[in-house]
Order: structure tokens, then C-alpha cells, then sequence
């Protein structure tokens, strides 16, 4: 059983007009993905059907083995962490340190001790330290871009989703991620990520996706 | 359909809702219903769809009224518990009075909510409201739709950050809806900001006076719309 998988998937907003039609991808647990396609393509929207945010009419998705529409979206954000396309959309704590803590006062997790060492951990990877207690609004848009990726890469999750993750980041930041994708990879977890940058993407993914109107073909 | 002008729409709404609030009896306020869904029909809302739409609000009204209902005695019983008159028949026409007002006020609001906010805007500068309230007016009918998106968001953002809504506890729920609250206004304020700068930027209170690439014009079935509607509603209310 595969961990994702993505049956004869067609979605559409409009009747007339399918985004993409009849899509069908087997994602494994430690596989690592990559997704690219032209603007307005759907990659977002494939990403909300796999969360299970937007729901399909036709086909279906599975996570684990269950119908995503099946599984609460708490369940579905325990299992899979999802970095935002837009940074502002993610966070909604009053400051820095109760967005990376939030998963796991309201997520049901324990062990405060090891929490905070982890959370000190990718604070400092990030270069966030000196914001933890300011407002994550007040941050400028690199800095969110930042914070939403230590907020998700905190989290003990099994598969990760990244929606253009490198978008505002610096060289030096963008090193950083790329570092924490490579301690993903020796950790033996899977991520998908979606990026308009193909050279950042063949160094860090096994699988090329491109999505287009027609469905999806493998790079 | 016929393509009204925007200040046709206004004043239909305002003669509708205007009667709405003054009507008391049940027979003219069914009545009046009845003529709010055929000029519905004529602006061409959907309306089916737009009571799908507004599913939660019925709920509310259906709750609103059957307190009414309850609550207001006088006339005939018709539903009792020992000595407590649960139901009177006066109490079920103000229920019933009660839904449809707000049904009425409702469809007319949508006469003016279906046409572009634009066309709304121009009508009503038309009409010699000075300029800045009438934008002010489409700003504010533009923000409704965005602070609900942002705090959809934020609710989404939320459960998909591990937190189970149905299973948290009520207080550390209202804890937790502070913390969605506050971020989702304060980012509707910056907003807010941007789009009055960003309308600053274009020249936006830099003269007393604001010309407009369109011009609206009454034509006859303006008149005759309006007229109708007038007409209509002395039949109703007399």
C-alpha cells in the first residue's frame, strides 16, 4: 500500500473547464517529489485535494490507505505537514514562538522538554531567535517564508508538502532549507515539493512530476 | 435580460426594504414577498441557489422566529403544556411575519448585490453622494467576502497544524478562536491599508470633484421598473 495514492483524479471549478484531468500518482512514505507546471496549471489545487482542503468529484485520493474525505484535516495536518504557498495564510499566532509551539499545545503532543530543544533547534537553523517573542505578522515576507517552513520541519510528521518553499528566501536561507532537506532524507522522510526552480528541485527530488491539462507525466 | 441602470436597482431596494420594516400585517408582507422574488426574477438572481447559499442565516431566522412565536402571546391556543400556553395562533403569524421580513430584505439586497460593485458605486454617485463615501460604500462590500476568506484560512491553517476543533474542549476553543480573531483582522487592517494607498497612488481625494469613463443614463425601463414597483407596493400596503 502506497502512502499517497492518486486515483483517475479530475477536478474542475468551472463545469465547462477541467484544471486537470484524470490524474493518477502512487506516492511512497520516503519518496521525495517534485512537482513544476506553468502558472495556473493546478499544482496548488492538486496540493489542496491531497490535504484533503478541496474535495473531488471525480477519482479519488488516499492517504495511508483511507479516502482523504474520509480523515479530518487535523488528522490529515498529524500525518501530513504543508508549508503554505502564501507564508500570511499559515500564521495566525501572536508571536513567534506560539506559532512553532502551536502543534503541540493544541495537537495533543507531550514531552514540553524535547519540544523546546526542537523548537530552539530549527529557531536558530532559521535565523528566528531574536524574533520569538514579536509578532509574526511584523515580520517581513523572507522572514515568514522562514517561519512557516521551521513551524512545519518542527513537527513530527511522516510526509511533508512544500509549496514553492524557496520563494523570498536568501542564498544563505536558502542553503539552510536545503540542508534540512537533506537531514529529511537521511531521517528516511518523504516530501513533495512544488518549485519553478528545476535546478533546485533534480538535486533534492528522486521524481520529476510535470502537471499540465492532460494529467501528470513523470520526468 | 434588460440592462438597468445601477440607481434603478437602489431605489427599488430602498421603496422594498423600506416597506418591509413598515408593514405590519401578514397578508401585504406575503405579498410583498411574492413582488421582491418576481423583481428578483427580473434582475435575474438565482434564486435557488441563493437560498442554498445562505443555509446557515435561514437556520437562524427559522430559530428567531420560533422564539418570537413562543414568546409573543394573544389570540388562540394551539399548542400547550398543562397551563403554559407553548404556542398561540398570534404568536405563529409574528413567527411567520418575522421570516418573511427578513426574506424580503434579504432578496432585495441581492437586487443590488448581483450588479457589479462598480455600477453600484456610480449610481450612487449619481445620486450626489460625495464620491469618497461611495467608495467607501464598495470597499466595504468588497471586505466582507475577504475577512471571511482570511478566517477560513486561518481556520484551515489551524486544523492542518494538528488542532482537532471538534475535539478541544469549549474553553481552550474560545482560547483558541482569539488567536484565529485577532491575525485575521489586523491582516484585513493592512489590507485595508495597501488598497487605500494604493487607491491614493492613483490620484484617489487629489481633486474635490472625480470624473468616471461611464456615463449613466435612465432609460424608459428604468422609469417603468421604478414605476411598477411603486405602483405595486400602494396596491399593497393600501
Amino acid at each position: 500500500m502506497s502512502f499517497y495514492t492518486i486515483d483517475s483524479l479530475t477536478f474542475s471549478f468551472a463545469k465547462e473547464c477541467k484544471l486537470f484531468q484524470n490524474i493518477s500518482i502512487e506516492i511512497e512514505e520516503n519518496q521525495h517529489i517534485g512537482l513544476i507546471g506553468p502558472n495556473g496549471c493546478g499544482k496548488t489545487t492538486l496540493v489542496k485535494l491531497m490535504l484533503g482542503i478541496l474535495k473531488a468529484k471525480e477519482g479519488a485520493i488516499y492517504l495511508e490507505g483511507k479516502n482523504i474525505n474520509d480523515i479530518s484535516l487535523s488528522k490529515v495536518g498529524k500525518t501530513v505537514g504543508y508549508v503554505f504557498q502564501n507564508p500570511d495564510k499559515q500564521l495566525f499566532c501572536p508571536t513567534v514562538w506560539e506559532q512553532m509551539n502551536f502543534s503541540y499545545k493544541f495537537g495533543g503532543n507531550a514531552d514540553q522538554g524535547g519540544i523546546n530543544d526542537k523548537i530552539h533547534y530549527y529557531l536558530e537553523v532559521f535565523d528566528l531567535m531574536k524574533y520569538r517573542d514579536s509578532s509574526p505578522l511584523e515580520l517581513s515576507r523572507g522572514e515568514k517564508q522562514r517561519l512557516a517552513l521551521a513551524s512545519v520541519l518542527a513537527r513530527d510528521v511522516k510526509f511533508l508538502i512544500l509549496d514553492e518553499p524557496t520563494t523570498g528566501l536568501d542564498i544563505l536561507r536558502k542553503k539552510q532549507l536545503e540542508k534540512c532537506l537533506m537531514t529529511l532524507k537521511e531521517e528516511g522522510k518523504g516530501y513533495m515539493i512544488i518549485s519553478h526552480e528545476g535546478k533546485f528541485l533534480t538535486s533534492f527530488v528522486d521524481k520529476l512530476l510535470t502537471l499540465g491539462p492532460k494529467g501528470v507525466e513523470s520526468n | 435580460m434588460k440592462k438597468f441602470d445601477p440607481r434603478t436597482r437602489i431605489i427599488i431596494v430602498f421603496l422594498i426594504s423600506s416597506a418591509a420594516l413598515m408593514i405590519r400585517q401578514l397578508a401585504p408582507l406575503l405579498s410583498l414577498l411574492l413582488l421582491t422574488l418576481i423583481l428578483c426574477k427580473l434582475f435575474s438572481i438565482p434564486l435557488l441557489g441563493s437560498i442554498k447559499k445562505l443555509k446557515k442565516l435561514w437556520y437562524f431566522f427559522f430559530v428567531l422566529a420560533l422564539v418570537q412565536s413562543i414568546f409573543t402571546s394573544g389570540g388562540e391556543t394551539l399548542v400547550s403544556i398543562g397551563s403554559f400556553r407553548l404556542l398561540t395562533t398570534l404568536g405563529l403569524q409574528s413567527g411567520i411575519s418575522i421570516i418573511t421580513r427578513m426574506s424580503i430584505i434579504i432578496y432585495s439586497a441581492l437586487i443590488i448585490a448581483s450588479a457589479p460593485p462598480l455600477e453600484i458605486v456610480y449610481g450612487l454617485i449619481a445620486m450626489k453622494l460625495p464620491y469618497e463615501i461611495a467608495f467607501m460604500v464598495l470597499l466595504a462590500m468588497k471586505f466582507l467576502p475577504l475577512i471571511k476568506e482570511e478566517f477560513s484560512d486561518s481556520i484551515i491553517a489551524v486544523q492542518l497544524a494538528g488542532a482537532d476543533l471538534d475535539k478541544i474542549p469549549m474553553k481552550r476553543k474560545l482560547s483558541l478562536y482569539t488567536y484565529i480573531l485577532t491575525p485575521s483582522v489586523i491582516k484585513a487592517l493592512h489590507r485595508a491599508r495597501y488598497i487605500s494607498l494604493s487607491m491614493e497612488c492613483r490620484g484617489f481625494r487629489a481633486y474635490p470633484s472625480r470624473t468616471n469613463y461611464c456615463k449613466l443614463k435612465m432609460k424608459r425601463a428604468d422609469y417603468m421598473a421604478m414605476l411598477a414597483t411603486a405602483v405595486c407596493l400602494l396596491i399593497i400596503t393600501v
